[in-house]
């Protein structure tokens, strides 16, 4: 206690300048228009200035919780896009509302049968044979689920052929991986007496159990007309990016078992 | 010391009044009026006490304030400089600033330059920057402090020296 009011003693003078300045500023600001809206203008500054701080600090903290509402906004919007696609490419075997977003709790690229684990099995309304895309394209099949987690067998599986299609031509063609690199995938059966470029986009081709028409895959970035069979050897460009992968949606195709059947008759 | 403080209120009044009556309507070139009232902090002694500076700065700015309708930019100004006055002192003169009544007489003309020129730019620097309140009008603010400051200080050195004359 001593300590303290020798401190001020001490310092009696900046504290005496301090109050005496801080009445000569209220009377400047109650009494001068000017210098109330210029102090005015500092005070939103200052107060500006500190509620961005504060507000960063609390929304550094929130990331989690605003990261989840992203995820379902980002879900959401990928339903609405699966609804309009299905509408205009008149295909009514996918239905939106079972599309399910999933995160990835298991990755590799550097086998040659690349599998993704991720954290949603039955309990979540997944089965086997589901496609499984990102923002950015296909990623590959669900090949086998327990209750809480599922298996998906990546594009960058050599077992793994989608049916892919040119999306300037609409040549259709099958996807798949060599084993090589994990960027490139091999696009096969697509005939020499079809035009195509280096930079045209590749899509899913909608013939299969698995994915919609229209979803992309990759763009080529090199090929070979050369081929004695007939068919053109076509490298492309993967737009995800396998080592990087954290969340993906699984869409669900609502007449597999109907179709299968047929199949089996 | 009664004859002492007889003096000094009689020096303080007549300055005060000379400010209020005077300088504050000279005008010189159409806008600047000296603060001639500066001198009375310029004078007091280093010897006095420094708490009763800062009060007697407040009083005088006040009473300058509500004669020119400042709202408090000669007050903060003023308090300013007699609460910076003991730096001001210590920068201007180094060793010598210790000494009681050292002041203006047997000092050097730099450091007496020095001395009247700080304390007279501060307090011209705060106060037109409270007038004008505007950092887009920068150059205006110096331009009337430099202008200010120049008449100020000729003013008060004159005074100064008809006053150590004496």
């Amino acid at each position: 206690m001593q300590s303290i009011i020798n401190s001020i003693i001490k310092n009696r003078n900046l504290i005496i300048y301090i109050i005496l300045s801080l009445i000569t500023f209220n009377s400047l600001y109650n009494s001068s228009s000017v210098h109330y809206n210029g102090i005015g203008k500092i005070a939103t500054f200052l107060s500006g200035k500190s509620t961005f701080f504060s507000s960063s600090v609390y929304s550094y903290f929130n990331l989690e919780n605003e990261n989840q509402r992203l995820i379902s906004e980002n879900l959401k919007l990928k339903k609405i896009e699966l609804r309009y696609n299905s509408q205009a490419f008149g295909n009514k075997s996918f239905e939106p509302n079972s599309t399910t977003y999933a995160s990835v709790i298991l990755n590799s690229i550097n086998k040659s049968k690349n599998i993704i684990v991720v954290d949603k099995g039955v309990l979540d309304g997944i089965s086997s044979e589901m496609g499984v895309i990102t923002s950015k394209g296909v990623i590959g099949i669900v090949k086998s689920v327990t209750d809480n987690y599922a298996s998906i067998i990546s594009l960058l599986n050599t077992d793994l052929k989608i049916n892919a299609l040119l999306k300037n031509s609409s040549t259709i063609g099958s996807i798949n991986w060599n084993g090589l690199n994990p960027k490139i995938l091999k696009l096969d059966d697509i005939p020499l007496s079809s035009s195509l470029k280096i930079g045209d986009t590749i899509v899913t081709g909608g013939m299969s159990f698995y994915f919609p028409k229209g979803i992309p895959i990759g763009v080529i970035v090199n090929y070979d007309n050369s081929s004695l069979e007939g068919y053109y050897d076509i490298d492309v460009s993967v737009f995800n990016d396998f080592s990087s992968l954290s969340s993906l949606y699984i869409l669900e195709r609502t007449d597999n078992d109907e179709i299968k059947k047929l199949l089996n008759d | 010391m009664t004859r002492e403080f007889l003096g000094n209120s009689f020096f303080y009044s007549s300055v005060l009044l000379s400010q209020l009556l005077i300088f504050n309507h000279l005008n010189i070139f159409g806008y600047v009026s000296p603060f001639v009232y500066l001198i009375i902090f310029i004078h007091y002694k280093t010897s006095y006490n420094k708490t009763i500076l800062i009060f007697l700065g407040f009083i005088t700015g006040l009473i300058i304030d509500l004669s020119l309708q400042t709202y408090g930019c000669h007050t903060f100004a003023t308090i300013t400089i007699c609460y910076l006055r003991n730096w001001i002192e210590k920068y201007s003169f180094g060793v010598n600033s210790n000494l009681p009544n050292a002041m203006i007489k047997g000092t050097k003309l730099i450091n007496r330059f020095m001395f009247f020129g700080l304390i007279i730019v501060i307090h011209s620097l705060i106060y037109f920057s409270l007038i004008f309140f505007n950092i887009e009008i920068l150059g205006s603010i110096i331009f009337n402090t430099l202008v200010n400051s120049i008449v100020t200080f000729i003013m008060i050195w004159l005074i100064s020296q008809l006053i150590s004359n004496k």
